[in-house]
């Protein structure tokens, strides 16, 4: 069994380049869902083990992150981080200009050894307001927002049914949750998972 | 495990990028996506008035305010994580009867949002939306 010290440890030398993909079949799991905090925070408190932010710098896998309240992150990828974008992805595809969330373990440097970052990732609460054959519109908080359908990966989940590729039963005016990827600098997502309601 | 069981999503608030740019603290002025911390749907009767979990046949909800604390559980793999209300949400009615489940195990009704912090500490982000049990923390 893997303990919290076993991962803080692993992940330390994997961001220090001593281990890398070893490290990986030690860690069990390393899939987005596996990671967790090493020490949880008081509740109402800021979490040291997850960052957010915009991409400003990467140098090799190491990413410079500018946070929305300001603070700067450093974020070492690593041959055991987990990435999301759009997609379970590899670590290449985390580019200047998008926004993230990291979960990770805050080394003694300052720079947080990330477990998973999830890349562009959006969870919104919107209404259906144009279907189209590439893409559905969406009404958010009253901002206008463009989902692109991407073939082989957009699935819908109607009331709590597996999810499936079919986007037929999508109705305009209904409410619906949907996790997607937000194509930086614009107000259009691709489209991970589409949540519909009654 | 006493309290109830519903689903839990997640939200951002504060200062973000992208479309959660326009997000801003919450109801209760100190929501961070960074934070633990969450929305819960009876934090006041304005509050009630835009959530109505009623509507979905869940009553009895207590009210509770800001700051007050619950600890969440992953019915997925027994994660557990302990928040702060910081935001009035979800929006329950919107989804009645809604299901996320599991394996076999399922839980009905949208009960409670966390914060990115919070959820990707007992889940991945892009599961959006899990099974959970919800207790005072």
């Amino acid at each position: 069994m893997t303990t919290t010290m076993d991962r803080r440890s692993l992940l330390t030398r994997a961001a220090l380049g001593a281990t890398g993909l070893v490290a990986a079949s030690a860690m069990g799991s390393l899939a987005p869902e596996a990671a967790f905090a090493a020490q949880s925070p008081d509740a109402g408190q800021p979490d040291p083990n997850f960052a957010e932010g915009v991409i400003t710098g990467r140098n090799q896998d190491l990413l410079q992150v500018q946070g929305s309240d300001g603070r700067l992150h450093r974020i070492q990828l690593t041959g055991v981080t987990s990435v999301w974008k759009l997609r379970p992805t590899t670590i290449d595809q985390a580019r200047i200009g998008d926004g993230l969330y990291a979960r990770g373990v805050l080394l003694p440097d300052g720079i947080l050894a990330a477990e998973a970052i999830w890349v562009n990732i959006v969870n919104l609460t919107v209404a259906i307001t144009a279907i189209g054959r590439n893409g559905v519109q969406f009404d958010h908080h009253g901002q206008k927002v463009v989902g692109h359908v991407q073939s082989g990966t957009t699935a819908a989940v109607y009331n709590g049914t597996p999810a499936v590729s079919d986007l037929s039963m999508l109705k305009v005016g209904r409410h619906a949750q949907v996790i997607g990827a937000w194509r930086p600098g614009t107000n259009e997502i691709d489209i991970a998972t589409i949540y519909t309601s009654n | 495990m006493a309290g109830f069981n519903g689903e839990a999503s997640w939200f951002c608030c504060g200062n973000a990028w992208g479309p959660c740019a326009s997000t801003g603290h919450g109801a209760c002025g100190t929501c961070n996506s960074g934070s633990f911390q969450h929305a819960w749907p009876n934090t006041s009767d304005a509050c009630l008035a835009i959530t109505r979990p009623d509507r979905c046949g869940f009553t009895g909800m207590t009210r509770r305010t800001c700051g007050f604390r619950h600890a969440t559980t992953n019915l997925c793999n027994g994660k557990r994580v302990v928040t702060s209300i910081a935001d009035c949400g979800p929006q329950t009615d919107l989804f009645c009867g809604e299901q996320a489940c599991c394996g076999g195990t399922c839980a009905a009704n949208r009960l409670l949002d966390l914060t990115p912090a919070a959820f990707s500490a007992i889940a991945s982000l892009s599961a959006g939306l899990i099974p959970a049990n919800i207790d005072v923390g």
